[in-house]
């Protein structure tokens, strides 16, 4: 049950991750690989300010959102500048020199040590402490997080974005601020990332760089491409099937470091199949 | 991610740290290179970020493992070296055959491509891990390439130069080929427009089938050279990949000699970027400078 358990809670976090990030890819057509950044960011903003400032686990995850939100502004004014693969390939530069940082700026993140002991919440005055009540936490965030982006989706803004993805220039001269769009679409995307980072930390209760790397980054967008592109729904099960998988593959006997990596091949093989055969992913309604 | 480990000055702390830094840029320069010439020479004719290039790269470093070291093979340094391309030049192929053509075929748009090779590096990475460990392992050569000679104070390795002269050789070799053979001039033709070039009798695909047996043979030896220099681990790739690319679009993408140019442009920015700083940023400072050379001349220094 506990496993079971443990599952749920890493599928409702990896769900956030997918919903969040569809929003840059599916509706704004922004082929991003830094979402694990802002993953980290939310992530370490809770283990430092939780374990050696005192701070208390929900004011921590707004002050990560915020610096979430701030990178991704900063990254999104640069970025702007690119379409296509450049926007992509400069993606992955950023979230190269955010793990950069994790990794080297040791005085604040401790680098390649990480961060151990990080507490579970604190609601009302008594703490989260089995994981069943964890599941409850994450699963309220995932269900926020999945009513945020459908109203997102279905505003006037959501269709703008859309709008943008199929024709930007078109959507210029009727005079929306393309620009400012998709650099907001990308903060909120980067915020929600940030609240699956402090959900991971406060859950593992520790946290290191190599979580927050560029694999992580394709991990999350092959699980976004295989729910399907501009379909929130999509997301989530893409997040769901990626939780499941190297769990089967275990139970078929593989060790686990093994399994480990066969879920590298399943999953990228399932990027090669999809781009053959469905480009769009599962449930998408967009082809790249 | 593991960085290169180029920098002997930690090891020899007397030598004069400017030499040796020079000579540590043009020794990651030369590798850079290799990558940037087969990565550029396959966009030039398909126009998509080839990312499975990395892992092909490794796939030459591994073959080369296996025979030396697995197997132990009695088989001469440098034909093992030799056959070792031919898997990565061949493992390239096959990605082109079975997985690029199909998408090309039905006008699939480079961002479609591009997600496709970046599925093919993870399951490769996967793949060699699963073959061979995770683990860092040595390939150093067990005869011929040891020991070092010093130039004006700084301190290279023989391994190290042959890698300076590989990078030397094969780019001189391509710029040959492209010049003077039919080869050489299908190939530009298929770059400047491949539907004119289909028009005027060449068999594109076959010409791209050849580019990305060559393209990722050449990255084979950029593996090889870089598993006896420092040693070889599955995801060696991604490094080699993400330098690589940087290096042909600050060189100007597409370009022979932009990406080789780029390629030093970027071996020179990180070893001195490190000079004050720790190493571990080396990465950091290579997409700054790809950033910054977005930003103000995004064509490249050699501008098509």
């Amino acid at each position: 049950m506990e496993y079971l358990i443990h599952l749920a809670v890493m599928s409702s976090i990896y769900a956030i991750l997918g919903m969040s990030l569809n929003l840059v890819v599916g509706y704004a057509g922004l082929l991003s690989v830094t979402h694990a950044a802002f993953y980290g960011v939310g992530a370490y903003a809770v283990g430092i300010l939780t374990v050696s400032r005192g701070y208390g686990f929900f004011e921590a995850t707004a002050i990560g959102m915020v610096c979430a939100a701030a990178a991704a502004w900063f990254i999104g004014i640069v970025s702007g500048k690119f379409k296509g693969d450049y926007y992509a390939l400069v993606s992955f530069g950023f979230n190269i020199i955010v793990f950069s940082i994790f990794l080297n700026v040791q005085s604040v993140t401790r680098g390649p040590l990480g961060i151990p002991g990080i507490p579970k919440p604190e609601l009302f005055g008594t703490a989260i402490r089995t994981n069943a009540q964890f599941l409850i936490l994450s699963i309220v965030f995932a269900l926020l997080t999945y009513a945020i982006s459908q109203w997102i989706v279905k505003s006037s803004f959501g269709r703008a974005l859309k709008g943008i993805r199929e024709d930007e220039d078109a959507l210029r001269v009727f005079g929306y601020d393309t620009a400012r769009y998709k650099r907001i679409i990308f903060m909120i995307a980067a915020m929600l990332a940030a609240v699956a980072g402090s959900l991971f930390a406060s859950y593992i209760s520790y946290i290191d760089p190599s979580t927050f790397s560029l694999n992580e980054s394709i991990f999350i967008l092959s699980l976004v491409i295989l729910g399907g592109l501009a379909n929130v729904n999509g997301s989530v099960f893409g997040a769901i099937v990626f939780i499941l998988l190297p769990e089967i593959l275990r139970f078929v006997g593989f060790p686990p470091d093994i399994a480990a990596q066969m879920r590298q091949v399943a999953y990228g093989a399932i990027l090669v199949l999809l781009m053959l055969y469905r480009p769009q992913g599962m449930f998408g309604e967009y082809k790249l | 991610m593991r960085l290169m480990k180029t920098s002997e000055s930690y090891i020899f702390p007397y030598v004069d740290i400017v030499p040796q830094l020079i000579a540590n840029s043009v020794i990651a320069g030369a590798i850079y290179a290799l990558i940037a010439l087969g990565f550029n020479l396959i966009y030039g004719t398909t126009k998509f970020f080839n990312l499975a290039h990395g892992a092909v790269a490794a796939c030459g470093a591994y073959t080369v493992f296996a025979i030396l070291k697995i197997f132990a093979l009695p088989v001469n340094v440098v034909v093992t070296c030799v056959i070792g391309a031919v898997v990565a030049g061949s493992i390239g192929y096959g990605l082109d055959k079975f997985v690029y053509l199909p998408l090309r075929k039905r006008k699939a748009s480079n961002m479609v491509l591009m997600v496709a090779s970046l599925g093919a590096f993870t399951a490769i990475q996967a793949v060699i891990a699963i073959l061979f460990t995770s683990q860092f392992q040595a390939l150093e050569s067990s005869g011929g390439v040891s020991g070092s000679v010093e130039v004006y104070g700084a301190i290279i390795t023989h391994t190290q130069v042959v890698i300076i002269a590989c990078g030397l050789a094969i780019m001189a070799v391509l710029g040959l080929v492209a010049k003077y053979t039919l080869f050489g001039k299908a190939v530009s033709a298929i770059k400047d427009d491949e539907e004119v070039a289909r028009m005027v009798g060449i068999d594109t695909n076959k010409i791209i089938g050849r580019v990305f047996f060559i393209g990722s043979a050449i990255a084979g030896v950029a593996g090889i050279l870089i598993g006896f220099d420092t040693g070889i681990e599955p995801t060696m790739g991604m490094n080699l990949l993400l330098k690589g690319t940087i290096a042909s679009i600050i060189g100007g993408v597409g370009s022979l000699y932009g990406g080789f140019l780029g390629a030093f442009v970027l071996g020179f920015a990180e070893n001195f970027g490190i000079w004050k700083i720790s190493g571990e940023w080396k990465d950091a400072i290579a997409f700054v400078v790809l950033i910054i050379f977005l930003l103000i001349r995004p064509e490249g220094i050699v501008k098509k």
